[in-house]
């Protein structure tokens, strides 16, 4: 059997969490590749649904980072992020969502090497975890067909 | 129909190292909608770019993915290129193959297909892409300034000479603030009247500046550029445009004797109900307090001042008036008040004669003051003992934590001017001296060549009774000498309190106008404590001086300049440009429920009445501010319909990124 | 709906059998109608069959005769408030228990319903159902916490006690993989009837996101994916202004224990935010605020 690549995403604020693995990139700082950036102007935008679709979409693991408290660039955002992020955790695990897949951090600008380390610890711990199969066997056989292939404007 | 056209960069080896370009450029020609992919050495460089706008052109692209660097990077230059061939730039994504894969990985099995992903997620995002054009928001040239005191003078003088207009909001009856109740200004002593003065009158003679004193901020509607301001114009009863400042009224009021303590001088001198504050006071105009005058309070005077005046312009049935006034950029620069020392009764001020606040004594020490510059104790004798006790409602977690940055210094000035003026012995109770500012240091050893004793200790009481014979008839100062490890009781005649800088109390009341915020202690918050220090959250709103922290003279006169550029760079053009990926309301679906309101930082968020035929409102629905909101996205987070979206990472886009992997 | 529809009940109780409580109640619905102070009152009826009630909304003053208050009054008439129609009608009163009037703060908190337009006719109540619902066990608001009118004596609130999570923290003790059983298994019987969502008094979105198809977030089909994408989201868009009613629980047909994670969420912003939902009309629910400087233990 070939070596398992889990499938994650990953949400990470424009400002600081973005920005910091950029400076990993230009610092050639390396790390597991398998994950997926998804660039979102602040972690106050990511609505819970985006969590609960990456998973419906075969995600393994979801990861969401953003600024430290008290640096978000719009001042809050993180704030209320933080809150949502604690409800709705206690929600997940609550519905037999292994907590363990969904990682969250605030990683700066300027923390190239936090980024990579951080990164390094959620891919082997997600790709120790194995494929999520509790929740993939909920998702229906069909979703090939039903995946979005096209369409938009 | 979609026609998207993909650009793979090669940034010469830092991509194609790790990465199969030509590999990647065959996957992404393969996916629906995909018209042209292509890889290249140099996409930023110009036959890059030009590879890039020919495209759109050849191929009619209706979107463009360049796989590339990190849209930090160039993705305001594919943009630009983008608009340059004719399809709105909002239309190009940058997918970051290099700082976020070839950078971090080292084999190109799997950085090649993270590439690929990377870029088929943009791909799919950009399908979702719509046309954004910017916001444009036209600018009112004109900046209202909060506050006369040196902050707010300084700031309304430099955008007036500018070249723009300025409105200077004051609520005292005379601009001039706390500076203008100083006598000396540390560390070079020169007199504050004296180097202000000249400042007042400038404010007032500028052509450019129009000043309303004895005036609030009622409310402030708008935004940046945009702002319209409502002033309430306090009753007077002299009327300002006509009063030449002869002082008749004051000279035939009924009361023969001034009667009331004087606010300008702390109440150590007395005034008549009609006044004009202070000599040097701007404008020079009578003010009557209501409060205490006849006329006002029985309605049964002779109104000898009205009968005085040679140009009849009291009026005692003058009311409160309203203003509103356009203005394009508001400067808070409303400074702070005094700690009151009555809230620490171990030190007796108010208890005992010979307490004083230490701006009572610069009062004292002011040539001007009522005192004509001798420090006196109530019995009209000079002091031979000082004492001094710093940090009097500061740096103590029962008052107030924060330092108040300027005590340690005044304190200093203070001990140098009695001690030249009366030979007293001065006694400092400090915790520490601080004094980091340019010459301040030099000026505190010069101090300490004065023989002025300096005692390491908070001072725990003051009391009036006498244990020894030396104490009779004196105020005794307890405290622990820390240096000396004991405690330590210090006969003196006066005591002086170095209180320190409070938020003004209706700070809070003024931010919610003014819609900025407070700290929770009450001081002005600013956008980024190091990066930001003048701006608040809401653009076109700045802070300046004292009402943001504790600051001394020159700060807060750096900070009223800072905010005056802020101003003025906002004026520098007719028109604001705004990033227009910023929240929409979905108005069909909204229920009013306003739960974005109270999550959005930027008070974005209007209440939109929809009305029917007839104009009745039949529902209220949120709608979008578009100078105010900055498209961070709590709002539409939070919409339990989700009918906010964020331009530019709308749900239709992210789901379509999720769906692409 | 017909919301001028009569009540089904024939017979209108004699003044002799009805309790102290109802007379006043019933006086007062007559003043208000006939003074013209309300246009209509919402309260509650004798069902079709015994034991059941139904909901009334009477606009002359002889049908407050009609108006009954025992603790066959389960269901929640404040939800009828999140109705256009009843929106339509102007000033309207409503008789309410605590746990109704709880929902009527969160409506008035989120702009809902405006406080002007409704007189609101309190009842104390000491439990409904038969047997008595759990919830009414630990009651926060025997005693409503919004009135106009107040019938009966008031009572002090009987309060959590270590009931009110006995179940939530059962739950709480097993394994994920047992939980991720236990709701699967219970999600499953879901049948997307969304009776959940139209009995909640606070469930107010006129477009509700399951609705909502560019994009289609929630799966509409019945399948294991949607029914438990649904629940998650029916729950935490409740998480912070749930009142613990029980609403959605009782309308289940599917027996689906609803109740459990509402009470799971409840007791989080309890726990980690001291916040109870409803109490009054002008605290913002933890996720609409924050404190400066606040950090939490799992985001590092």
């Amino acid at each position: 059997m070939a070596e398992f690549h889990p499938k994650t995403f990953a949400f990470f604020c424009n400002w600081c969490t973005y920005t910091g693995a950029d400076l990993a990139g230009t610092s050639r700082m390396l790390y597991p590749a398998d994950f997926r950036v998804i660039k979102v102007p602040c972690t106050g935008r990511i609505d819970f649904e985006f969590i609960v679709k990456a998973f419906e979409q075969g995600a393994d693991g979801v990861w969401i980072s953003g600024c430290h408290i008290g640096d978000c660039h719009y001042n809050s955002g993180n704030y209320y992020a933080q809150r949502r992020w604690a409800i709705f955790r206690q929600e997940l695990g609550f519905l037999g969502i292994d907590l363990r897949r969904l990682k969250f951090s605030w990683i700066s600008a300027a923390e190239g090497r936090k980024f990579a380390v951080e990164a390094k610890e959620f891919v082997e711990r997600i790709t120790e975890l194995g494929p999520y199969t509790e929740f993939h066997s909920i998702i229906p056989k069909t979703r090939e067909a039903e995946a979005v292939t096209g369409g938009g404007n | 129909m979609v026609r998207i056209g993909v650009f793979i960069c090669h940034c010469g080896k830092n991509i194609a190292r790790t990465v199969d370009c030509a590999k990647v450029a065959e996957a992404a020609s393969q996916w629906p909608g995909v018209e042209y992919a292509v890889d290249y050495k140099y996409m930023c460089s110009d036959p890059g770019q030009n590879l890039i706008k020919d495209a759109i052109k050849q191929h009619n692209l209706t979107g463009i993915v360049i796989s590339a660097c990190s849209p930090k990077m160039h993705e305001a230059t594919f943009r630009k290129a983008a608009k340059s061939a004719g399809i709105n730039p909002f239309l190009c994504e940058c997918a970051n193959i290099r700082e976020h894969c070839s950078w971090v990985h080292d084999n190109m099995d799997v950085a090649t297909p993270k590439a690929i992903d990377i870029i088929h997620m943009m791909v799919e995002k950009v399908r979702y892409n719509h046309p954004l054009d910017p916001i444009k928001v036209p600018v009112t040239k004109r900046a209202l300034v909060v506050g006369g005191g040196i902050s707010g003078i300084q700031a309304a003088l430099d955008i007036a000479d500018g070249g723009c207009e300025v409105i200077m909001v004051e609520r005292a009856p005379s601009i001039g603030g706390h500076m203008s109740q100083l006598s000396e200004t540390f560390p070079t002593l020169d007199c504050s009247q004296c180097i202000l003065t000249p400042k007042m009158t400038a404010v007032k003679q500028h052509p450019n500046i129009k000043l309303m004193t004895y005036s609030e901020v009622d409310e402030v509607r708008g935004f940046v550029g945009n702002f319209t301001v409502k002033i309430r114009r306090k009753a007077r009863y002299v009327i300002e445009n006509m009063c030449i400042g002869c002082a008749d009224c004051i000279a035939a009021c009924v009361f023969k004797k001034p009667k009331f303590p004087d606010e300008f001088n702390e109440g150590l001198g007395l005034r008549k109900p009609v006044y004009i504050p202070f000599p040097q006071a701007v404008p020079q105009v009578a003010c009557i307090d209501p409060n205490t005058c006849l006329q006002l309070t029985t309605g049964k005077c002779k109104m000898t001042c009205a009968a005085a005046c040679p140009k009849e312009c009291i009026d005692f049935k003058m009311v409160d008036t309203f203003e509103e006034v356009q203005v394009g950029a508001i400067i808070l620069a409303t400074g702070y008040k005094l700690f009151d020392p009555k809230r620490i009764p171990n030190y007796g001020y108010g208890k005992f004669d010979n307490v004083y606040t230490s701006l009572e004594i610069e009062r004292m020490v002011s040539a001007s003051g009522p005192t004509e510059g001798q420090v006196l104790l109530k019995n009209g004798q000079n002091p031979k003992s000082v004492a001094i006790i710093h940090c009097v409602g500061s740096r103590d977690t029962k008052t107030n934590a924060w330092c108040s940055k300027v005590c340690c210094m005044y304190s200093l000035k203070l001990a140098h001017l009695i001690k030249h003026s009366t030979g007293a012995e001065i006694f400092n109770f400090y915790i520490d001296i601080r004094t980091p500012g340019k010459s301040y240091e030099e000026f505190y050893d010069k101090v300490l060549e004065d023989n002025v004793n300096f005692i390491r200790g908070r001072a725990a009481k003051v009391v009036d009774w006498d244990l020894q014979p030396l104490e009779d008839g004196k105020l005794v100062v307890h405290a622990e000498d820390t240096l000396m490890g004991r405690r330590r009781r210090i006969p003196v005649d006066m005591v002086i309190l170095s209180v320190g800088m409070e938020p003004q109390s209706d700070a809070g009341k003024l931010s919610h106008i003014a819609n900025c915020s407070v700290s929770s202690e009450g001081w002005f918050l600013e956008r980024h404590p190091k990066l930001a220090p003048v701006h608040t959250m809401t653009d076109g709103v700045y802070i300046a001086g004292a009402c943001q922290g504790p600051k001394d003279i020159p700060e807060c006169v750096a900070q009223a300049s800072a905010t005056a550029a802020q101003a003025l760079i906002l004026f520098s053009s007719d028109e604001l440009t705004r990033e227009p990926t910023i929240a929409k309301v979905d108005e069909m679906n909204c229920i009013g429920c306003f739960l974005c309101e109270k999550v959005c930082p930027f008070s974005a968020i209007e209440h939109h009445e929809i009305k029917d035929r007839n104009g009745n409102v039949i529902r209220v629905v949120s709608r979008v501010n578009e100078g105010l909101c900055q498209g961070c996205g709590p709002c539409a987070a939070i919409c339990p319909s989700n009918c906010i979206s964020i331009a530019g990472i709308t749900e239709e886009q992210v789901y379509a990124q999720i769906g692409a992997v | 709906m017909n919301i001028n529809d009569k009540s089904p009940a024939g017979e209108v109780a004699t003044m002799a059998e009805v309790s102290e409580v109802v007379k006043k109640l019933r006086e007062r619905a007559k003043e208000l109608l006939a003074s013209g102070a309300v246009k209509m009152i919402i309260g509650y009826g004798d069902g079709y069959s015994k034991g059941k009630t139904v909901p009334i909304f009477i606009t002359k003053p002889e049908d407050a005769d009609r108006l009954i208050f025992d603790a066959r009054c389960q269901n929640s008439l404040s939800m009828y408030l999140k109705t256009a129609e009843i929106k339509a009608k102007g000033k309207i009163g409503i008789v309410v228990k605590g746990c109704d009037a709880r929902a009527i703060n969160v409506l008035l908190l989120e702009n809902q319903v405006k406080r002007e337009n409704l007189h609101i006719l309190g009842m104390v109540c000491e439990g409904v159902g038969d047997p008595t619902q759990d919830k009414c066990g630990w009651c926060m608001a025997n005693t409503p916490p919004v009135y106009d009118d107040l019938f009966g004596e008031p009572i002090p609130n009987k309060g959590w006690n270590e009931e009110t999570f006995a179940e939530v923290l059962k739950l709480e003790a097993m394994s994920p993989a047992e939980l991720w059983k236990f709701w699967t298994e219970q999600f499953d019987k879901c049948i997307k009837c969304y009776a959940c969502r139209q009995a909640c008094p606070i469930c107010t979105c006129t477009r509700c996101i399951t609705d909502k198809n560019q994009p289609q977030w929630v799966p509409t089909s019945p399948h294991s994916e949607g029914n438990y994408h649904w629940n998650l989201t029916r729950a935490f868009h409740l998480a912070g202004r749930c009142v613990g009613c029980n609403a959605c629980h009782n309308a289940c047909p599917m027996d689906i224990p609803l109740k459990l994670i509402n009470w799971k969420l409840i007791k989080v912003v309890y726990d980690d935010y001291n916040f109870i939902a409803g109490m009054d009309s002008a605290t913002l629910p933890p996720m609409e605020t924050y404190k400066v400087g606040e950090e939490t233990d799992f985001i590092k």
